[in-house]
C-alpha cells in the first residue's frame, strides 16, 4: 500500500477555498443570482446609454453622422467606459468575464426600447435613421481578452483598442447601404445624407453636424485610419474612466460600507 | 363625509379649469426668445405655405425671403453661417427640395449682414395631423430664427408613404425602409451571440452545473484578481473552451458579414457636405428712412412708428408694408393683406401722413399697427436692456418696383411691464 503524498499547506488552502466554492448556503440561494443579473438590467443599460449619450449623442443617433473621421474617435471612447467599470466589478467578485458583454446586451435592449418608442412611434423618425450601434461583438472580445490574461492592464492595452475597433468594424457593416451614391438635388450625396435633409430635425440645423469636411494628403487621404489608430488610443483612456468608475464609485464605497458597520 | 365630498370637488374643479384653459400648442419656442432675436435680426416677408390641406405622399411649398439686417445685435456673434430648414414637429414632413437664391441647397449658406436669402422648400406630407409650419433660418451662435407660419392639413391616403431615391446604378429605393431589416437582423444576431455568453456563465446547466454568482465573492474576496482558481474549479478548462468558442463564433460572423457587405455595396462613398455664398438678388435702392421715434401701447397691442421717408429714386413711391421679425403689416386692401402671408402674421397699416413721395421729396410719416401677435410672438421689448426695434420698410414705385428700406428705432412703451420684485 503506497503512502499518500505530503499536503502542503498551500494545497490545503487551495482545497479549502474549491470546498467554500461548492459549499451550499440556506439562505444565499441562486435566487439571489436571478434577482441581481435581472434588476440591474435596466440600471447598467441605462448607465451606459446616458454615457454614449453624453460624449457620443448625435454619432450615434443618425446615419448621416456616422462618418469616417468623426464617428470611430468619439464613439470607441464613449462605449468602453461602462463595460470596463463592469468588467472589473464582475471579475473581481466572482470572477467572471462578462461586464463588457453584459453591459453591451443591457445597452442594446435599452437603446432599441427607447429608440423604437421615443423616436419612432412617438417622434415619427423612421428606425432605418436613427438605428443605435451595437457593441456586443466587442464585449465579447474585450471580455474572452480579460479571460485570457488575468490582467486589467493587458485587456486595456490590447483589449480596448480592439473593442474600439470592432465596434466600428461590427457596425460599419449594416452602415454600408447608407453610404451608396445617390443623385438629390443636383448633388452626389449618400443615402445617409438623403435621410438627414429628408427627415426634419428642426433644431439641428447642418451646421452642428460634425463629420469629416477636408481630406488627408497622407494615408491615402483617409480620415479613417488615422481615427481609427486614434479611437483606438482613446478608447485605452475610457477603459481607466471605467476602471475608475468600477474601483473607487462602485467597489471600494461598498467595501468601505461593510468595514465599518 | 363632507369635507371629504368637498375635496374631490375642488379636485374635479382644478382639473376641468386646467384642461379647459389649455390650448392647441403651435408656437415652436420663439416666444421664449428675446424681442431683439427677432426684431434686430432678420426680417421674413412674402412668405407663402401652399396648398394648406394635402394627403400623405403629397407636396407642400414654403416659399419666402429672408433678409439679414444690419442692424444685427452687438450681443450676438456675427452673421456667417445658416441653415435654412422648415420648422415642424418632427418628421412630420419630409423634405424633397430646397433651393436658396435659386441653388440647390443641401446644406448650410455663407450669410451676411444686408444678405437677402429668396427660399423655396418642397415637403411631402408623411403623417396625418393637423401641423404648424414655419420657415426657419438657424444661424450659427444664434440660434434658429422662425418665420410666419400656417397650419396644414394632412389626411391619411388609401397608399403608405413612400419616399423614392435613385441610386447612381439606376436602382430605385425607398427612403423609409433602405437598410432597415438589415440593421435590425444583424444587430440581433449579435445580441444573441451576447446572450449566449452571458447564458453560459451565469446559468447552471450541463455545461457548468454548480454555476453561481452571488456566492463566489466568499472565495474571490481571498484572491487576487490574476488567480482563475482553475485548480479548485473557480473557472475551469471547459469555460475557456467554450469561451473561445463563441468568440470565434462572433469574429467568423463579423468576417462573414465584412465579405457579404464588400460584396453586396461595393461602391460607398463619404457623407457629403456643402455650403456656398448664394448668389445675391439684384436690389433697387429707392428711399432713406429716419427713424423719430416709436411708441408702443401694450393695453392695445398698438405701435406707432414716426419716421421721415425720403425718396431718392427717379419716380415717386408709396410705402406699402412694414415688416419686423415674423410679423407683416400692410398698406393695402383686405386683398393686399390676405395676399402677404400666412393670416395669423399679417395684419393692416395705417399710413399717417402723406404715404407718397415724390423723387426727391422727404415726408414724415407716422405708421400705426395693431395685432396682439406684437405680444403673444414677443416681439417688442417692454422690459430689455435693448429698447429697440428694427424692420424692413417696403415702398413701391410707379413703375411696379418695390424696394426694402431698414428702419431703426428707439421704442418706448406706454407702460412697462410691472414689476413685484
Amino acid at each position: 500500500m503506497a503512502a499518500a503524498a505530503p499536503v502542503s499547506l498551500a494545497e490545503q488552502r487551495r482545497a479549502e477555498l474549491g470546498r467554500l466554492l461548492r459549499k451550499k448556503y440556506k439562505y444565499l440561494d441562486r435566487t439571489w443570482d436571478a434577482v441581481f443579473w435581472i434588476t440591474a438590467i435596466f440600471i447598467v443599460g441605462a448607465a451606459a446609454d446616458i454615457t454614449k449619450l453624453l460624449f457620443a449623442g448625435d454619432w450615434d443617433f443618425w446615419t448621416d453622422w456616422k462618418d469616417p473621421e468623426w464617428w470611430p474617435m468619439v464613439t470607441a471612447f464613449a462605449v468602453v467606459i461602462i463595460p470596463s467599470a463592469l468588467q472589473y466589478i464582475q471579475w473581481t467578485a466572482w470572477r467572471f468575464p462578462t461586464g463588457a458583454t453584459y453591459t453591451s446586451v443591457c445597452l442594446f435592449a435599452c437603446t432599441w426600447i427607447g429608440r423604437y418608442f421615443q423616436w419612432h412611434v412617438a417622434e415619427y423618425y423612421p428606425l432605418n435613421f436613427i438605428w443605435p450601434i451595437s457593441t456586443v461583438g466587442a464585449g465579447i472580445f474585450m471580455d474572452w481578452i480579460l479571460l485570457k490574461t488575468g490582467s486589467y492592464i493587458i485587456t486595456s492595452l490590447v483589449g480596448a483598442p480592439i473593442f474600439g475597433i470592432t465596434v466600428w468594424a461590427f457596425n460599419y457593416i449594416p452602415l454600408a447601404p447608407f453610404l451608396q451614391p445617390v443623385q438629390f438635388m443636383n448633388h452626389i450625396v449618400t443615402v445617409a445624407d438623403v435621410q438627414g435633409i429628408a427627415y426634419i430635425r428642426s433644431q439641428t440645423p447642418e451646421y452642428l453636424r460634425h463629420i469629416e469636411r477636408g481630406t488627408l494628403r497622407s494615408f491615402l487621404g483617409e480620415a479613417q485610419y488615422v481615427s481609427l489608430a486614434f479611437g483606438s488610443t482613446l478608447a485605452i483612456a475610457g477603459y481607466w474612466v471605467g476602471q475608475f468608475i468600477g474601483r473607487y464609485l462602485s467597489v471600494w464605497p461598498i467595501g468601505k460600507y461593510i468595514k465599518n458597520y | 363625509m363632507r369635507t371629504r365630498l368637498w375635496k374631490w370637488f375642488l379636485i374635479f374643479a382644478f382639473a376641468v379649469s386646467a384642461t379647459s384653459y389649455a390650448r392647441s400648442a403651435f408656437a415652436h419656442g420663439e416666444a421664449a426668445d428675446e424681442p431683439f432675436l427677432k426684431n434686430l435680426t432678420v426680417a421674413f416677408y412674402d412668405v407663402h405655405i401652399s396648398p394648406t390641406n394635402i394627403k400623405v405622399g403629397e407636396p407642400v411649398t414654403i416659399t419666402g425671403s429672408v433678409k439679414v439686417l444690419p442692424t444685427w445685435p452687438f450681443t450676438l456673434d456675427p452673421p456667417v453661417t445658416a441653415y435654412v430648414n422648415p420648422v415642424v414637429p418632427g418628421p412630420v414632413f419630409a423634405l424633397r427640395d430646397r433651393t436658396v437664391n435659386g441653388v440647390p441647397a443641401i446644406g448650410s449658406i455663407a450669410i451676411d449682414r444686408n444678405g437677402i436669402y429668396n427660399f423655396k422648400m418642397v415637403m411631402l406630407g408623411r403623417v396625418p395631423g393637423r401641423w404648424h409650419v414655419h420657415p426657419g433660418f438657424a444661424v450659427d451662435g444664434t440660434g434658429t430664427l422662425i418665420g410666419p407660419g400656417q397650419w396644414v392639413d394632412v389626411e391619411p391616403s388609401a397608399t403608405p408613404f413612400k419616399y423614392e431615391i435613385t441610386l447612381l446604378d439606376g436602382k430605385t429605393l425607398d427612403l423609409e425602409h433602405v437598410g432597415g431589416s438589415g440593421v435590425w437582423w444583424w444587430s440581433f444576431a449579435g445580441f444573441l451571440i451576447g446572450v449566449v455568453w452571458m447564458f453560459y456563465w451565469t446559468v447552471p446547466g450541463p455545461w457548468r452545473p454548480d454555476r453561481r454568482t452571488v456566492h463566489n465573492l466568499a472565495v474571490t474576496a481571498q484572491l487576487p484578481t490574476w488567480d482563475q482558481g482553475r485548480d479548485f474549479g473557480l473557472v475551469t478548462e471547459g469555460d475557456h473552451k467554450w469561451s473561445t468558442f463563441i468568440a470565434a463564433v462572433t469574429l467568423a460572423m463579423l468576417v462573414i458579414g465584412w465579405l457579404y457587405m464588400v460584396s453586396q455595396y461595393p461602391l460607398r462613398i463619404k457623407q457629403q457636405t456643402d455650403r456656398f455664398t448664394p448668389p445675391q438678388p439684384e436690389v433697387t435702392e429707392m428711399g432713406q428712412v429716419k427713424a423719430l421715434g416709436s411708441v408702443y401701447n401694450p393695453d392695445t397691442h398698438t405701435l406707432t412708428i414716426n419716421l421721415e421717408v425720403k425718396n431718392t429714386g427717379a419716380n415717386p413711391f408709396t410705402i406699402k408694408q412694414f415688416t419686423m421679425g415674423m410679423m407683416s403689416f400692410v398698406n393695402g386692401d383686405k386683398e393686399a393683406v390676405e395676399k402677404s402671408g400666412p393670416p395669423d402674421f399679417v395684419a393692416p397699416m395705417q399710413v399717417q401722413g402723406n404715404a407718397t413721395v415724390a423723387p426727391g421729396q422727404t415726408e414724415k410719416v407716422t405708421l400705426k399697427m395693431s395685432s396682439e401677435m406684437l405680444d403673444e410672438e414677443r416681439l417688442i421689448p417692454l422690459n430689455d436692456p435693448q429698447e429697440i426695434i428694427a424692420g424692413l420698410l417696403f415702398v413701391q414705385d410707379t413703375s411696379g418696383k418695390t424696394s426694402s428700406i431698414t428702419l431703426r428705432s428707439t421704442l418706448q412703451p406706454t407702460e412697462f411691464a410691472k414689476k413685484y420684485f
